[in-house]
Formats: structure tokens, C-alpha cells, sequence
């Protein structure tokens, strides 16, 4: 009943408007011209339209129009018209009337609907303020449930991709999708694109959150009536407000690893220092001591050099030890340089001189090896503590075959000797840090621990294996990639 | 009788040292600190100086350019430090060799003599050859020779072979050598260094894997080594 007055009062109000615009202009009648009073007529269409709206101008136009005709033109108190002229009039007057009431409302449409932009713009931008200082994602969603329940009367749910990328609702709160909103959901988040269900009750409308360098996540808006565009903008501003929380959270996490790496880094000097002061000490003077100057009866010189070979060991363990914490804790940085792989061979040889006296080493290269690209350092490591593990695990006076192939795209390092060969349930395992080949010998098996370590930073891939002929064999490789050109005219 | 300045903080380090190098016939003189360092190396005007990277008051890097000012005196460096950054940065400050602890005294000796031999050398009068094994290298003329064969070298590769015999028991690193041979708009061409030094180890080491002579210091650079006794410079200068 009431849906029925709030309906026609409009169109009531606008008859009496002009029956009031009648009354009014009765005493007029004689002493003005009927020309003018149809403007009086017209004036009260526009004021109508702009008051009441489309259909009750219309309206007026018509009832004005009829009531011109009765009350005005002769014969009075009658429909008839004594001149036909006045249908010109009438015409004219009913054509003007609808034209006003026409683009009066239309004005005053748009003057309202620039009302309703200005407020949503409004209420758009105060979220956004709000986004901005939000500092945590529940911050973020409730602020954006918030305005769209407030402003829009929308309804929101949310939807966050967890570590493995799995769509989860927020933590500690239950988001309920039927069976196809959530098979939506997930090509959405996969596939950014909107998507308006419109079969639902309410129609739902699902939107990806789109940030710079991923998707982080999905939304759930629904209302009887969407507000597409608005929906579509706060979803922005939403993965904007999602986008800066993870990158802050990201410079935050990096801020931290460079202070841990920092630290860490000045431990590993501090310490490699302060254990090699005394070892120093203990390895000169036992070294002092042996001198033949000093002329020490033989007992006593012998355990002036088991004193150095023991500190020489410890120095050796330590010197794993702390490689081994500077490669697992990522603070090496490779400083790969191109350069020929027998230098780093030679160089090494030279370091290990001492514990391959009691063999013979035999190296056999490939011819015209290409330039390799590796870190000398790290590969001299390498190296060292194969021919070391090669010598320990040997027979006295055995061989040891140090050989460098190429195939067409790695190169090929193998370090084989005469011994008893790896257990061969452990070809695997001897790579791990603290395994050893065989338990009855000693030294912690650390050595192949960091040879993997060092390949693998390289690209390249270490096994072991022992072959039918007996011993047993280390090979690793190195990709070949391309080397720089040398200037041939500077080569003649 | 040859005077050497020990700058070394640690004390039981100093001890092995000095009994070391008296037993080699050296004077020791010692210093525990940067400050006192330089003031014993300008009164004693010593024939080397050992410097230990890390003193109390100063790094051993400050200490050799403060002395590079007014002394050309060998240092030998040692360090507990084994990034091969820092020996580079002291080096190119004008260290002219290091020792990385823990090391023993036999090489702690060798290098002592070279570096003395060289400070010796530095004072006489130089000559154009220079003879090493079989090797026999005349500077003046640009003839290199092994066991008597006459040896062909393009001009890049003798330009090298010059630069490490003239400083002979030094270690030169990547970047200088790179500087005085190539100039300095090579200084990134690290590969051009190292394939030339494999041409030189090819054209006069025995066995050019093991070389004996130009010696690799892995990650730092260069070192020609004169083996102990053969070297031709004491000979052909007291001649």
C-alpha cells in the first residue's frame, strides 16, 4: 500500500501542481496574452521536472496541456476549440513540455549520479588512506569488509595463497564456498581474470587480487545488486595494500640475513684466527726444535716431528672445519675466472707434495684443453683433498692416476688409486660430511664433504665408484661453456 | 751479517721465529707493535722485515705503504688470514712475499734467503743474464736459451718472462703483472695472463705441470722461484 502512494504521490503532486498554476492564473485571464500564460503552464513542467522527476513531468505536460485547453481557451468550461489555430498551440505546448521534462530530468540524473561518484570516490580514496597504513594482512582484509559492507552493502570474502600457493581464508576465520565457487577460485587465482556468477543468490562476483610479481590471492564480492567497476577498484587497491606488506616484509627479511651473514662471517674469521695463532706456535717450535742445529738424540727428535705432524693435522681438520661452515653457511662467492686447469692441478700437487711422497702420482691430460671457468681457490681445495684421500686410502709406493678428458660438453676430472676402494654400499654416502670410507683409518671424512659442496657451486657433479681393475676412483666434472677469445694477432 | 725486523704481536710466534733465523746467522731485531715497527725499521735500516698482518695498532696494509714512502726493504708478510683478498691488497701495497700460518721453518728459511739475495741484488750492479737450471736468459739481447737450444719467444711472452725475473722470489699478483705487461687497459683480462704463463711453462719447465720456476699462487698470482743454489744472479754479479 505504501510501494502504491510512494509511486503515484509524485504524479498526484504534479496535478495539483498545475492545477495550483490554474488557479493562480485565472485573474490573469483578459488582461494577458493566452501566449503568455502557456509559458506560466511551462515554467511549472520544468519546476516538476526537476523536482519530481521524469514521469510526473510527462504527466504534467499532458494535464497542462488539458487544462490550458478548459479553463483557458474559448470556449470556456469546454474541450472544443472555436480556432483551429490553438491546436497549433496545443501542440506546440505539449511538444515543449515533454522536450523540458526530457532534459531537465536528464540533468538532474546526472547531477545526481555525479553526487553518488563523488561519494563512492570519496569513501574509495578514505580506504585507500586506511590500506596504506595497514601493517598486517588481517588489517587489510577487515578495513576492505568493512567499507564494502558499510558503503555498498557488498558482502566480502577473501581468499590468500599460502607458502605452497594453496588458497586459504584468512588465518583463524572460515570462509564457506559452494562447490563451483570454489572450482572458480582456483582458475581465477591461477588465471587472473574476474568473474561474475550470476546464477548465484546473491550474484557473487570473483576477483583476482593482481600484484607486481604474483597473484596474492582472490576475492568474493556479493550483493543484489554489484557494483562491478567500484568492486573491481577496491580489489586493486586491496592487492596494492597486499603487494607493499610483502615487500616491506621482504627487505625486512633480507635486512636481517645480511646482519646474521655479517656476523656469522666476522665469527668464522675471528675464530680461524685465534686457533691458528697456537697452532702456529706448537708447529714452528716443534719444527725449531728438529732443526739439525739443535742436534737432538734421535727419540727426542722424533717426537719433535710426530708433535709437528700432529699440529699440522689439527691445522688441516680446522682448515675443513671452517670451509665447511663458509660453504654451508652460503658466504662463499665464487670467483670464477677462465684459465687452464693444469695450473690449479700444479699448484696443488706443490701444496700436497708431503703426503704424496710415498706414492707415485702420474697426471695425464687431455690435449688442448679449453680454458675453464671456476674458482681456483675453491678447486685447489677440491683437489688437495682427493690426492690426500687418494694417498691415505692407498698402499705405500701404489700409483695415483690424476687424469683430465673432455667430451663435447663438460670436462672430466678422475683421481683413481691402487687401494681397496670405496665400501660399495656407500658410494653415495662418502660424500656426506663426518662419513668415512673405511672406519679403522683415521681423519673425519670431511674432505669429500666439501669437494661436493665446491663441484656442485660450479654446475658440475661429483661420483665415486670403483672400477673392475681394482682401487678406487673420484671423477667430477666442469661444464665447458665458452671461453674468451685471445687476441690471435697479440698470440703471434 | 744480515739484520731482520720481526713485526709480530705474538710472542711464542717471535720466539720460533728468532731462533730460526739466528740459527741462520741473521741478527733479530723484534717489534710488537705498527708504531714501533716503523720506528726500528727507519733506526736499524734492517735487510727484511717480517710483518705479521694483524698488529694491534694498525693493519700490516697501512704498515707496508708507510714504509714503501721512504724504504724499498723486502717484507715478508704472514698471516693467519687466508682470504686471498687480503694477501693481494698487502702485496699490492708493495709487500714482496707472505706466508700463511701455521707454516714450517724450512719454508720460512727459503723464502728469508731468496728475499735476502734479492735485497743483496738490489744493491750491486746488475746484468743482463740470467741463468736458472739450464735456462740462460740474456735481457739485453733477447736471447733465451734451454740446455743450450735456443728458445723462440713472441715479444708479449718475453716482455712476462722480464717482468718475473727481474723480481725474482717476489710474488706478483694477477693485476700487476697485468700492468706491466699488457698496460693498464687489460686489467680484466685475467685468461690472457694465465695462457701466456702455460706458454712460458710449456717453452722452459720440464715437466709444465709441475712447474719449478714459475711458480702458481692460486688466487693471487705469479712467482718466479730461482731453485736454491743455481741461480745466476749472486754468480754473474760478483764476476
Amino acid at each position: 500500500m505504501r510501494n502504491l502512494t510512494s509511486t503515484f504521490s509524485p504524479h498526484l503532486w504534479g496535478v495539483l501542481a498545475c492545477l495550483l498554476t490554474t488557479l493562480l492564473t485565472q485573474p490573469l485571464l483578459g488582461r494577458v496574452d493566452l501566449a503568455n500564460i502557456v509559458m506560466l503552464f511551462l515554467l511549472t513542467v520544468v519546476i516538476i521536472a526537476v523536482k519530481l522527476g521524469r514521469k510526473p513531468a510527462i504527466t504534467a505536460s499532458f494535464v497542462s496541456t488539458a487544462l490550458f485547453d478548459f479553463f483557458f481557451v474559448p470556449p470556456r468550461f469546454s474541450f472544443n476549440v472555436n480556432d483551429v489555430e490553438y491546436f497549433i498551440t496545443f501542440a506546440a505546448m505539449l511538444v515543449v513540455a515533454l522536450i523540458i521534462s526530457h532534459l531537465t530530468t536528464g540533468l538532474r540524473q546526472s547531477a545526481l549520479e555525479a553526487g553518488q561518484r563523488e561519494q563512492q570516490t570519496r569513501a574509495l580514496y578514505t580506504l585507500a588512506q586506511s590500506l596504506a597504513g595497514a601493517v598486517t594482512v588481517e588489517q587489510v582484509v577487515l578495513e576492505t569488509q568493512h567499507f564494502l559492507r558499510e558503503t555498498l552493502q557488498h558482502e566480502l570474502r577473501v581468499l590468500l595463497p599460502s607458502s605452497q600457493d594453496v588458497l586459504l581464508p584468512l588465518a583463524g576465520t572460515t570462509t564457506h564456498l559452494n562447490a563451483a565457487e570454489s572450482l572458480m577460485v582456483h582458475s581465477v587465482f591461477a588465471q587472473p581474470q574476474t568473474v561474475e556468477m550470476g546464477s548465484d543468490n546473491p550474484p557473487t562476483l570473483i576477483v583476482p587480487l593482481v600484484g607486481v610479481t604474483r597473484p596474492r590471492g582472490v576475492i568474493l564480492v556479493s550483493a543484489p545488486v554489484l557494483q562491478r567497476p567500484l568492486v573491481v577498484a577496491v580489489a586493486s587497491l586491496m592487492a596494492t595494500a597486499l603487494d607493499r606488506l610483502h615487500f616491506v616484509d621482504v627487505a625486512q627479511q633480507q635486512k636481517m640475513q645480511i646482519v646474521t651473514e655479517r656476523l656469522r662471517s666476522s665469527i668464522l674469521a675471528a675464530l680461524s684466527h685465534d686457533i691458528r695463532t697456537p697452532l702456529t706456535v706448537l708447529y714452528g717450535l716443534a719444527d725449531t726444535l728438529a732443526l739439525p742445529q739443535h742436534d737432538l738424540p734421535e727419540p727426542l727428535r722424533e717426537t719433535a716431528s710426530a708433535l709437528r705432524e700432529q699440529a699440522m693435522r689439527l691445522n688441516n681438520l680446522v682448515n675443513n672445519l671452517l670451509d665447511m661452515a663458509r660453504l654451508h653457511s652460503g658466504l662463499v662467492q665464487l670467483r670464477k675466472e677462465w684459465q687452464p686447469i693444469e695450473e690449479v692441478i700444479g699448484a696443488s700437487l706443490k701444496l700436497s707434495g708431503a703426503v704424496l711422497q710415498a706414492h707415485s702420482l702420474k697426471v695425464q691430460l687431455a690435449d688442448n684443453l679449453p680454458l675453464l671457468e671456476f674458482d681456483a681457490v675453491l678447486l685447489e681445495r677440491v683437489f688437495c683433498n682427493l690426492l690426500e684421500n687418494a694417498a691415505k686410502y692407498a698402499p705405500p709406493n701404489s700409483g695415483i692416476v690424476l687424469r683430465v678428458e673432455q667430451d663435447w660438453r663438460v670436462a672430466r676430472i678422475s683421481l683413481c688409486n691402487a687401494g681397496t676402494g670405496f665400501p660399495p654400499d656407500k658410494l653415495q654416502q662418502v660424500f656426506e660430511p663426518f662419513e668415512r670410507g673405511c672406519s679403522e683409518q683415521d681423519g673425519v671424512g670431511m674432505g669429500l664433504a666439501i669437494c661436493r659442496a665446491v663441484v656442485e657451486a660450479h654446475g658440475g657433479e661429483i661420483t665415486a665408484h670403483n672400477p673392475e681393475t681394482g682401487g678406487a676412483c673420484v671423477t667430477f666434472t666442469l661444464p665447458l661453456g665458452t671461453p674468451p677469445v685471445i687476441d690471435p694477432e697479440e698470440v703471434a | 751479517m744480515n739484520t731482520v725486523l720481526l713485526v709480530e704481536d705474538e710472542k711464542e710466534i717471535r720466539r720460533f721465529v728468532r731462533l730460526a733465523l739466528q740459527g741462520e746467522g741473521c741478527q733479530v731485531s723484534e717489534a710488537e707493535t705498527m708504531t714501533q715497527g716503523l720506528q726500528e725499521a727507519a733506526n736499524l735500516k734492517p735487510q727484511l722485515i717480517i710483518l705479521d698482518l694483524g698488529l694491534p695498532d694498525g693493519n700490516g696494509v697501512d704498515f707496508v705503504q708507510r714504509l714503501r714512502s721512504w724504504s724499498q726493504v723486502p717484507v715478508l708478510v704472514v698471516s693467519a688470514r687466508s682470504t686471498e683478498y687480503d694477501k693481494i691488497l698487502v702485496l699490492d701495497a708493495g709487500a714482496d712475499d707472505y706466508l700463511t700460518k701455521p707454516f714450517s721453518v724450512g719454508e720460512l728459511l727459503a723464502r728469508v734467503r731468496a728475499l735476502l739475495r734479492r735485497s743483496r741484488a738490489d744493491n750491486e750492479l746488475n746484468t743482463p743474464v740470467v741463468k736458472f737450471g739450464t735456462i740462460e736468459v740474456d735481457l739485453a739481447r733477447r736471447l733465451v736459451s734451454k740446455a743450450q737450444q735456443s728458445v723462440h719467444l713472441t715479444a708479449m711472452e718475453f716482455k712476462l718472462l722480464s717482468v718475473l725475473l727481474t723480481n725474482a722470489g717476489r710474488v706478483l699478483t694477477h693485476r700487476h703483472l697485468l700492468r706491466e705487461v699488457w698496460g693498464g687497459a687489460h686489467s680484466e683480462h685475467n685468461h690472457y695472463l694465465r695462457i701466456y704463463v702455460a706458454h712460458l711453462r710449456q717453452k722452459l719447465e720440464d715437466d709444465p705441470t709441475q712447474p719449478v720456476y714459475f711458480q702458481t699462487e692460486i688466487g693471487v698470482g705469479y712467482r718466479f722461484q730461482p731453485q736454491m743454489g743455481q741461480v745466476g744472479f749472486s754468480q754473474d754479479m760478483s764476476a
